[in-house]
């Protein structure tokens, strides 16, 4: 084992907690991790992501199932969905100019930071009343 | 997928991260082979997806655990951190 599989099962440990906490960690982590921190090239690096992602998913998966974090419904139609949508965007991708996609995607994640970020900043439901000072 | 179902299908935040992570395997598994088999040079590295998965098997199970114990708000506010970053990375160095 060298030095660059010990990094390598470093930043996994970092992107699989990042997987099981915000669900997105996975493949949005994995990929920046191979193409900054190893050098390799953007379409190797997200084959590679995909194929680190079962194990991960499956094992942060079945934990959330257990933890009842899980919408089971939602879970099966976004995962038939995304298979559709996964045949026909690797179809369609190879045409496209990756560049092209990837400040598409990057201004679609930003809009969706800014909306999710606002929805933090409204008041929880039931406001906390403020402790009435002690007679 | 997150930002979907928060956005769109108004889903609490913990329900989504994890719902998301569970929907993400068939969609792997079908994307893996397309990938491997495409024209030219196959593009996944096994040896250096295997050591990433020694590190992000035990990653996923202590995230997936401490999901529970972090407040909708401050879980709201990881993800915003996180998307924000990635879009900006993908829009200046595509």
């Amino acid at each position: 084992m060298s030095w660059n599989d010990a990094a390598a099962i470093g930043g996994g440990l970092v992107a699989g907690f990042l997987s099981g906490t915000i669900g997105i960690g996975g493949g949005l982590a994995f990929v920046p991790i191979m193409t900054i921190g190893f050098r390799m090239a953007q379409p190797l690096a997200q084959g590679t992501s995909l194929a680190a992602i079962i194990p991960t998913a499956l094992v942060g998966g079945i934990t959330h199932l257990r933890q009842g974090n899980v919408r089971r419904d939602a879970a099966m139609w976004m995962g038939g969905g995304g298979v559709v949508g996964a045949v026909i965007g690797a179809l369609v991708a190879v045409d496209l100019p990756s560049s092209f996609l990837a400040r598409l995607f990057g201004v679609f994640l930003l809009f969706s930071a800014y909306r999710i970020a606002a929805g933090a900043r409204r008041p929880p439901a039931t406001p906390k009343e403020d402790p009435k000072p002690s007679v | 997928m997150v930002p979907l179902q928060v956005l769109w299908a108004k889903m609490p935040q913990r329900q989504a991260n994890a719902t998301s992570l569970v929907a993400i395997i068939p969609i792997a598994i079908v994307a893996v082979p397309i990938y491997y088999f495409r024209k030219g040079t196959p593009q996944v590295d096994f040896h250096m997806a295997l050591f990433l998965v020694i590190g992000s098997v035990v990653g996923a199970y202590l995230g997936a655990r401490l999901l529970r114990y972090i407040p909708d708000r401050q879980l709201k506010v990881l993800v915003a951190l996180f998307l924000g970053l990635i879009g900006v990375k993908e829009l200046l160095f595509p």
